[in-house]
């Protein structure tokens, strides 16, 4: 859906470029480029009349690599590049170059009468595995846990996995929702819930975020990289950015980008 | 006398005459006639080619012409990747160690019992909830460091399987790889372009240099299968620390369940030696696969898996609770409106019931998780139903679903019914009969095949809602287990409609998992074939002659 809706974007931007002077290519992570990266082409398109956007968002790999082939003009990536992507670019003459343009935090959530409220990471893999059962379990009132996760069209589903499950696989019990709103409220309404939401949803009732390995989610915990499920997101460039490249990506770092980085729900850089 | 054909009135004439007094051709060689009368013949037949159309198109995208491009072939292909690049051999180790986590959640399950039994002493004591909680844990803290020794027990096993799970994972994408070059090299040949195609290239992963590791890491096994042995028989010799008769009572199968594992070891240890990559996979795996594994699993970073069994089974879970509401309720007020009712009545409840098919069913859904859910959930704090907490589950989407086919099933009843002959009821009367028994033992009877092929037709309504299921019924693959009894009701199901609407927005077209949904897609389609069949069936049957 993320996909499509992003793709969808990329087509009618690129339907606008007929008129338009120069063309900002961009590829890569469906983290970034699902809903962040096109609001901020379409606030930098208002004040920047002449330009337009290609935005292609089909995962990391594909963002560094289209930096590598030279295809785009930046890359966005949840990841940093792998050495042997470094190297395959400075076979074809170019340098990857990433700059930090926002950090990505998953709360963990608990309905707000669940009397845990932290804990380790190595917990929160058994609770979502399924190799833990009961709140009892770790250290709360007995219950049996009911677990609450995004659905497998959600990049979250797999970004969770690899953040705090070590690519296991959910417990066949996981209840699977369309969005972070769903899973807010059903932990809310259910004592015995947990799931996970972006750090946009923790004001939803009724519920409250555990901390993890003893630090609460916030977005200044997620900032100084205390928070253990959190990461940073990257604009990969061919060396120093430069020419529109380098506006759009200070348009990014900016005051006015990092405040629609903001109300997308991903934490700014200061 | 005047002959009959001139005293007809106009609009009594046949069709076919009506048309043709004007009669002139505007196509060579048909009559104006002809031409309409294929008109609305191509009306008619058009809806089956469409059907014909739709029913073509799921089988080419889900089990295809061509069996090795199908869903199957790709099943099986899946399948024999799972083997020949290990995972199924580590699997086996993996096997061994949650044998272990069953043993620790056993321990887990006596203690919860004893917390419980803890906390409701603290109650008793007058004591607050948070600090019985806490001297429970104090108390039980010696326990908890039983269970946590046991499970640390299969650390040795664990180390081994988590390493040589990175070198099947990578053999298995370097396997996927070429078979999407493969994949890609064929399209290009098919659509004539040579010079792509040859471009095109890749290496055949080599099966025996990749299974390798898997050899070389038997000896380790080995010596890790023995300590694991080893420690679970020292394991043995230290008494669990129960806390009171009851609970050693209840540890008492833990020794004999303990014992059970460790002579199991050996079986496992014999299994990975005999082990052997190119066992050859029957080629009916593909199909058995997808109708019998019991896990729907997609995205997975180990092993994905088209099972269809959770789904069908939600599905048909669901169905039976919608139509053990909708059939009492549906025939019922059928039977009342037909039967019964006086005209004010009718006049009323017939309209608000087929109102009731006009709601959307999204709408339906939302008042599902907004109201119903929550109303159930009331419920049962109050006690008028079992604890339970999940507010999605087969119950809330039953209820929602009963309501949805009470229309159809309503409406059709009532058809049945007044098909009945008026001469049936009065005999009925005649004969000295009340009103309920000829109800009973004259109209139902007689109207029993239409009854039915109404329940079918509501419960082929039921079947394939997407939207009302998607919202409500928790969509979790695990099937519900049947040893809860009737609190099955409270679980959360995955449904074969909604699995579709869930995940097909990010299958790749034409990639397994696409065709594995369009395969669930024709099996529904299937199902409701036959359910429609059926019921037109049921139509002629059980008849008591009419007329």
């Amino acid at each position: 859906m993320k996909k499509l809706l992003a793709l969808s974007i990329a087509a009618a931007l690129s339907i606008c470029s007929v008129q338009a002077d120069t063309k900002l290519v961009i590829k890569g992570s469906d983290t970034l480029g699902a809903k962040l990266v096109p609001q901020l082409a379409e606030a930098y398109k208002s004040s920047h009349p002449g330009i337009s956007f290609s935005i292609a968002a089909e995962g990391s790999t594909t963002g560094i690599a289209a930096i590598i082939d030279g295809t785009a003009d930046i890359g966005m990536a949840s990841r940093r590049a792998f050495p042997a992507e470094v190297s395959a670019a400075l076979a074809n003459g170019r340098s990857l170059k990433p700059t930090i343009v926002a950090y990505d935090g998953i709360a963990v959530i608990v309905n707000a009468a669940n009397s845990v409220s932290k804990l380790s990471k190595k917990q929160i893999e058994g609770i979502f595995t399924g190799e833990i059962k009961d709140w009892s379990e770790v250290g709360g009132k007995p219950g049996a846990i009911s677990i609450y996760t995004r659905n497998t069209s959600s990049g979250t589903y797999s970004d969770f996995k690899g953040m705090a499950m070590s690519k296991k696989d959910y417990a066949g019990t996981a209840q699977k929702m369309a969005g972070n709103e769903e899973i807010a409220s059903e932990v809310g309404k259910n004592a015995n819930g947990v799931g996970y939401v972006g750090m946009a949803y923790l004001k939803a009732s009724g519920v409250k975020a555990v901390a993890v390995d003893g630090v609460t989610p916030s977005i200044s915990t997620v900032q100084n990289h205390s928070y253990p499920i959190s990461r940073s997101t990257f604009y990969y460039t061919n060396g120093e950015p430069s020419g529109e490249a380098k506006a759009f990506l200070d348009y990014t770092i900016g005051s006015a980008g990092q405040k629609i980085v903001e109300e997308v729900g991903f934490a700014p850089l200061k | 006398m005047a002959e009959p054909t001139q005293i007809r009135r106009l609009d009594q004439r046949p069709l076919k005459e009506a048309i043709s007094t004007r009669g002139r051709s505007i196509i060579p060689g048909l009559t104006k006639d002809d031409v309409i009368k294929y008109f609305f013949g191509a009306n008619a037949w058009i809806s089956i080619v469409v059907l014909g159309l739709i029913m073509l198109s799921l089988y080419s995208q889900s089990i295809g012409f061509d069996p090795a491009e199908g869903f199957f072939g790709q099943n099986y292909r899946n399948l024999l990747v799972y083997r020949q690049a290990g995972l199924e051999f580590v699997d086996i180790i993996k096997k061994e160690t949650s044998d272990l986590g069953q043993l620790s959640d056993y321990l887990s399950a006596v203690r919860l019992h004893e917390l419980k039994r803890l906390l409701a002493e603290g109650k008793s004591a007058g004591k607050s909830e948070d600090q019985s909680l806490a001297e429970a844990n104090t108390t039980l803290a010696a326990y908890d460091d039983y269970i946590g020794k046991l499970s640390s027990l299969g650390e040795g096993l664990d180390g081994i399987a988590s390493n040589l799970s990175d070198t099947a994972t990578a053999t298995k994408e370097a396997i996927k790889e070429v078979q999407d070059k493969k994949a890609e090299k064929r399209l290009y040949l098919r659509s004539g372009k040579k010079d792509l195609a040859d471009k095109v290239t890749y290496q055949e992963v080599d099966l025996t240099a990749a299974v390798q590791p898997f050899k070389a890491a038997l000896p380790s096994l080995h010596d890790a299968n023995a300590k694991f042995s080893a420690d679970l028989a020292n394991f043995l010799n230290q008494p669990p620390p129960a806390l009171d008769a009851e609970m050693k009572s209840r540890l008492a199968d833990f020794e004999s369940r303990l014992r059970i594992l460790i002579a199991s070891i050996p079986a496992y240890q014999n299994q990975l030696e005999t082990w052997n990559p190119n066992q050859p996979l029957p080629w009916y795996m593909g199909i058995v696969d997808f109708f019998f594994h019991t896990n729907w699993l997609t995205a997975s970073a180990w092993q994905d898996y088209y099972g269809v069994v959770p789904l069908l089974v939600g599905s048909t879970l669901i169905s039976i609770v919608a139509l053990a509401i909708a059939v009492p309720l549906g025939v019922g007020a059928g039977i009342y409106i037909n039967q019964i009712a006086t005209p004010w009545e009718q006049n009323i409840v017939k309209p608000a019931i087929e109102f009731i098919s006009a709601i959307p069913s999204v709408v339906l859904g939302f008042f599902g998780v907004a109201v119903l859910g929550e109303f159930l959930i009331q419920l049962s704090r109050w006690g008028l139903l079992p604890h339970f907490e999940q507010r999605l589950n087969i119950l809330t989407a039953g209820i929602l679903l009963a309501f949805m086919a009470v229309p159809t099933i309503f409406t059709l009843t009532e058809d049945a019914i007044n098909n009945v002959p008026r001469a049936f009821k009065e005999a009925s009367y005649a004969l000295g009969a009340n009103r309920l028994q000829t109800i009973w033992r004259i109209i139902l009877p007689a109207s029993l095949s239409g009854v039915i092929s109404a329940v079918l037709l509501g419960f082929g309504r039921v079947i394939g809602e997407t939207m009302v299921v998607l919202l409500c019924a928790g969509n979790s693959i695990s099937i519900p287990p049947m040893s809860k009894g009737l609190m099955i009701l409270f679980q959360p199901v995955h449904t074969m409609t909604g699995i579709i609407a869930q995940e097909l927005g990010e299958a790749e077209n034409g990639s397994i998992e696409w065709r594995a949904l369009f395969m669930v897609g024709l099996l529904l389609f299937i199902i409701s074939l036959i359910i429609n069949f059926l019921a037109q069936r049921m139509v002629h049957r059980f008849k008591i002659s009419i007329g």
